[in-house]
């Protein structure tokens, strides 16, 4: 029993750590919750099923075709919604970011309809339907494997993005003195655009796995993802990357063990719980630092 | 090499320059005097395009670059050591130098420059591994002009090297200014220390209230009554 909310937990975990990198990276470079994020994570499975029923394309094609897809919308979302509004406070930003979010779900319900779709299984390759292994009465799928592999892989790569590439040195500088970076001949748009585009595509790849997982798809399935994934960013301690990662497996390891132990029907409560005692208790998180130091 | 025409600039509704002419030539080491809030470092923020030039024009080469973005003007020679130094706290000394580096792609000749820059302060190689948060005022300023001349600048901004600094290092500090400028860097130096600042330069110019006011040779600024009684601590009385 435990063994197998662990196993769930994790999965769930890492899927929110993959979007909330994307919130935790765009916060680190333009201090601004991207709340049309979920959305994106939502394109990614839409655009992804989309591919494959509509264009018949093979599932891993897709799957790549719907990231490169998402990836270019964060980067359209940030030039028409947040690029003119570098100058405005904050909060005028924000508030875009939400309208954003409206906007998209509702965009996405005009195209696709209200009602959830069931991901195209057929599409799949076979063995991602089968029971990986089963010990006692714990099971892992391979499409949980699957979803370890590619989370986990996508966050090295991300990882190696950031701290060896010129590009990634480039968005830390600039996460840490706008100015100065922009005084080093770094196009500081051009960067958050990248940033944008990291963002986006770890958000697509899980909203893709999850709509697999799940079994399901629907456009406003980026709302509660989104919210998750944000509390996880927070969590962690929202900007820190690592801080991101930790905290969406966190979350989902709390939220499953919630699930199990107490009610199903508490799932998301404890997601909700979690962030309102990280709030509370350690507002900058568990590998942030406090808001003094950014001053 | 540069020349600014009645530049104007603006905070808001606060006018900080309100028409600054002034030129740099090639190879002069010219310097920028003036009381706290006179408008240097806007001039050179407003050169390096961070602030919005409101009126008048800045040419380089003979190249209007007004309106330049930051990055663009950068990539023409010309690179700021700003205010306060600005370093990457959380990135070590060495990538600190190699953002300074950022649009080149001379791959070999970067290695030497690095190890020139490094040799200029060989307190820097020491800390390359370090984050550049952890570094005292005197490196974190050391830092901040190695990080510059990583962009192998034609034209040197730089603003207050000697801010907060113990004596002893704001002698090293000039001492390596002047060796930048013998090297075939020209600068352009914003100074509280007037003192300093003139027997370095070969120009000055001094700035109240958003305008210059004086300008002339770094000797005769020197032996200026006005100078030496506003700016040098001397008096006249």
């Amino acid at each position: 029993m435990l063994e197998q909310q662990l196993i769930n937990g994790l999965t769930l975990g890492l899927i929110y750590a993959l979007i909330a990198v994307g919130y935790t990276m765009v916060y680190g470079v333009i201090q601004l919750i991207n709340f049309a994020h979920g959305e994106i994570y939502m394109l990614g499975a839409f655009f992804c099923v989309t591919l494959i029923t509509a264009a018949g394309l093979p599932f891993y094609v897709a799957m790549l075709m719907a990231v490169v897809c998402c990836a270019m919308c964060g980067i359209l979302l940030d030039i028409i919604a947040y690029r003119p509004l570098r100058r405005a406070p904050r909060l005028a930003a924000l508030i875009t970011a939400i309208g954003m979010s409206i906007f998209l779900q509702n965009l996405a319900l005009i195209i696709w309809g209200s009602r959830s779709k069931p991901f195209p299984r057929t599409a799949l390759p076979g063995y991602l339907t089968e029971q990986a292994l089963t010990v006692g009465s714990v099971g892992l799928s391979w499409l949980q494997l699957f979803i370890f592999a590619v989370a986990i892989g996508m966050m090295l790569l991300l990882y190696l993005v950031i701290q060896k590439t010129r590009i990634g040195t480039a968005m830390r500088a600039l996460a840490q003195n706008r100015t100065a970076a922009a005084l080093m001949g770094i196009n500081v748009n051009r960067v958050i655009s990248f940033t944008f585009a990291l963002g986006s595509a770890m958000g697509a790849v899980a909203g893709i796995l999850v709509a697999i997982y799940y079994n399901t798809l629907y456009p406003t399935m980026g709302y509660t993802a989104g919210v998750k994934a944000f509390a996880a960013a927070v969590l962690g301690g929202i900007g820190s990357v690592p801080g991101a990662m930790a905290g969406g497996v966190v979350l989902g390891v709390a939220e499953a063990l919630g699930a199990g132990y107490v009610s199903s029907l508490y799932r998301d409560g404890v997601a909700y719980a979690v962030m309102i005692a990280v709030i509370v208790l350690r507002p900058s998180g568990i590998l942030g630092r406090a808001v003094t130091d950014k001053a | 090499m540069l020349e600014l025409k009645e530049v104007q600039a603006f905070y808001g509704t606060i006018q900080a320059l309100k028409g600054v002419t002034l030129e740099v030539n090639a190879g002069e080491i010219v310097c920028l005097i003036g009381a706290n809030g006179a408008g240097k470092s806007t001039t050179l923020m407003a050169i390096s395009s961070v602030v919005p030039v409101g009126g008048g024009t800045i040419a380089y080469d003979g190249r209007d670059i007004t309106r330049l973005a930051t990055d663009r003007v950068v990539a023409l020679g010309i690179t700021q050591v700003p205010e306060g130094r600005m370093i990457f706290p959380d990135l070590t000394v060495l990538e600190n130098l190699r953002m300074g580096a950022y649009l080149r792609r001379d791959r070999a000749a970067l290695k030497a420059d690095e190890a020139h820059a490094l040799d200029l302060f060989p307190i820097l190689k020491e800390r390359r591994k370090q984050l550049g948060g952890t570094l005292s005022g005197g490196e974190q300023q050391m830092l901040a002009i190695a990080r510059a001349l990583m962009a192998r600048p034609r034209l040197l901004l730089l603003d207050e090297p000697s801010l907060g600094l113990a004596p002893i290092v704001v002698e090293h500090i000039f001492e390596v200014i002047t060796r930048i400028n013998t090297e075939g860097t020209t600068l352009l130096l914003v100074e509280q220390n007037a003192q300093m600042a003139l027997q370095v330069a070969h120009r000055g110019y001094v700035l109240e209230t958003g305008r210059v006011v004086i300008s002339g040779t770094a000797a005769d600024l020197l032996a200026d009554p006005r100078v030496q009684e506003a700016y040098l601590g001397m008096d006249m009385a």
